[in-house]
């Protein structure tokens, strides 16, 4: 299985961090702004779904790849902002997005790691050689369920989708390889505890309450206990990338592009120093797009390395996503001669 | 583990207070300049040097440096 394309909608609308009307004064923003590196993120504008962008971004890829919806075989759909809380949104998206009745579709309901799991389990599915194309999307509208009276989130996440185009070719597909990680003891360092069926929803549940200096937030609200996924944060995801290395021989001399999820630049610099891969060959978009989790592995490709990998000579990539769960993944990869579509805006 | 050498790191993360403030028994969390932000510096300065990773609740714990200290040395 090899990358064929890729592509990722964000929404028109900006929020700058600089003038956000969370903070005291510009000075207490410019201090989060230096130290997370996130400037800036998109938001959709509220009732815009992430299906919505995810139907952008999959027409457009199509579109420029000569792909017809009716020749995908299997679409695996990365999020957690669901339409619904049944069916799953593949099934939605089947029909918006013309999709044949036969073709394999499946949510994938994972956050910062999924981009990786997805390509494992997509990867899987297609090394059979049943399914000859396949779309995986990954997206999220993180600004709609976290609070924006939390100042310990507004600043960090934005809305993204993304659309990695898969094909089924074995003379031009390299092995990928994979390195899994969990720790479910940290489920409420990222979550939110109202709404699923422990903690169904109640009036108390969508009462909004002042937590701490100003930071309010809901029942249903998402939660990111900061210190612990940051301490988590330093620590699995340059294991798991060491891991990696040692486990598949690789030569990280070789490597062109470290493609970390975008969480925040003090975070990915501790992690790139770890594996010890020079900046040239670390690509960020979080000064723009901010943390869109699941989709941030593939917005930083589809923005930031458009040129490298539409190129016919292949790149050899490592990629680790690392967050909610808390859930980690790490993957080695090469692409090249990727149809990529510049982003496009909702 | 040597309680003035973490001292010295601890107080490496400030940027705007008098290292004369810092002692064993600074609370730490009543510094002005103290935010979640330099917590996060805590966190990545003791996983740095001491190759400990420290959780949030270690130090809202922690009142006193002496106190985020004995944490660091338990689990070292």
């Amino acid at each position: 299985m090899r990358i064929a394309g890729m592509s990722a909608c964000v929404p028109a609308t900006v929020e700058d961090n600089l003038t956000l009307p969370i903070y005291k004064d510009e000075n207490e923003a410019r201090k989060v702004i230096a130290s997370t590196g996130i400037e800036r993120h998109h938001k959709v504008d509220a009732g815009t779904t992430a299906s919505d962008l995810t139907v952008k971004a999959v027409e457009t890829l199509l579109a420029n790849m000569g792909w017809s919806a009716q020749d995908v075989d299997c679409f695996a759909y990365v999020c957690t902002s669901r339409d619904y809380i049944a069916p799953q949104t593949a099934c939605v998206l089947q029909d918006r997005l013309k999709l044949r009745s036969d073709c394999c579709v499946f949510d994938l309901p994972f956050g910062c790691s999924g981009w990786v799991y997805g390509m494992s389990i997509v990867g899987s599915l297609m090394s059979h050689g049943t399914f000859k194309r396949a779309i995986l999307v990954a997206a999220e509208t993180n600004t709609q369920n976290r609070n924006p009276r939390d100042t310990t989130v507004r600043p960090l996440f934005g809305d993204a989708a993304t659309a990695t185009a898969l094909e089924f070719d074995p003379e031009h597909s390299r092995p990928m390889n994979f390195m899994y990680g969990v720790d479910g003891s940290g489920f409420d360092a990222v979550w939110a505890p109202y709404g699923g069926m422990r903690n169904p929803v109640t009036p108390e549940a969508l009462e909004e309450k002042e937590v701490a200096p100003g930071v309010f937030r809901r029942g249903i609200d998402m939660i990111v206990n900061g210190m612990d996924v940051f301490g988590f944060a330093i620590k699995q995801p340059p294991h798991s990338l060491k891991g990696l290395i040692e486990t598949f021989h690789i030569d990280v001399a070789t490597v062109d592009l470290l493609l970390l999820h975008q969480a925040n630049k003090f975070i990915d610099e501790k992690i790139r120093k770890a594996v010890k891969i020079p900046p040239e060959k670390t690509p960020y978009c979080l000064e723009e797009y901010g943390n869109v989790t699941s989709a941030s592995i593939p917005l930083t490709m589809v923005s930031r390395c458009r040129e490298q990998l539409s190129g016919s000579d292949e790149k050899h990539c490592l990629a680790c996503g690392f967050g909610v769960g808390l859930a980690w993944a790490s993957m080695e990869f090469y692409a090249g001669d990727v149809k990529m579509v510049d982003v496009i805006e909702y | 583990m040597d309680i003035h050498e973490f001292i010295e790191n601890f107080a490496a993360q400030f940027d705007d207070t008098d290292a004369a403030l810092f002692t064993a028994e600074t609370n730490f969390k009543q510094l002005d300049e103290w935010s979640s932000l330099t917590a996060l510096s805590i966190i990545a300065m003791v996983d740095d040097e001491y190759d400990v990773i420290i959780k949030g609740n270690d130090i809202l714990s922690s009142d006193t440096i002496q106190d985020l200290f004995n944490i660091v040395e338990k689990q070292q």
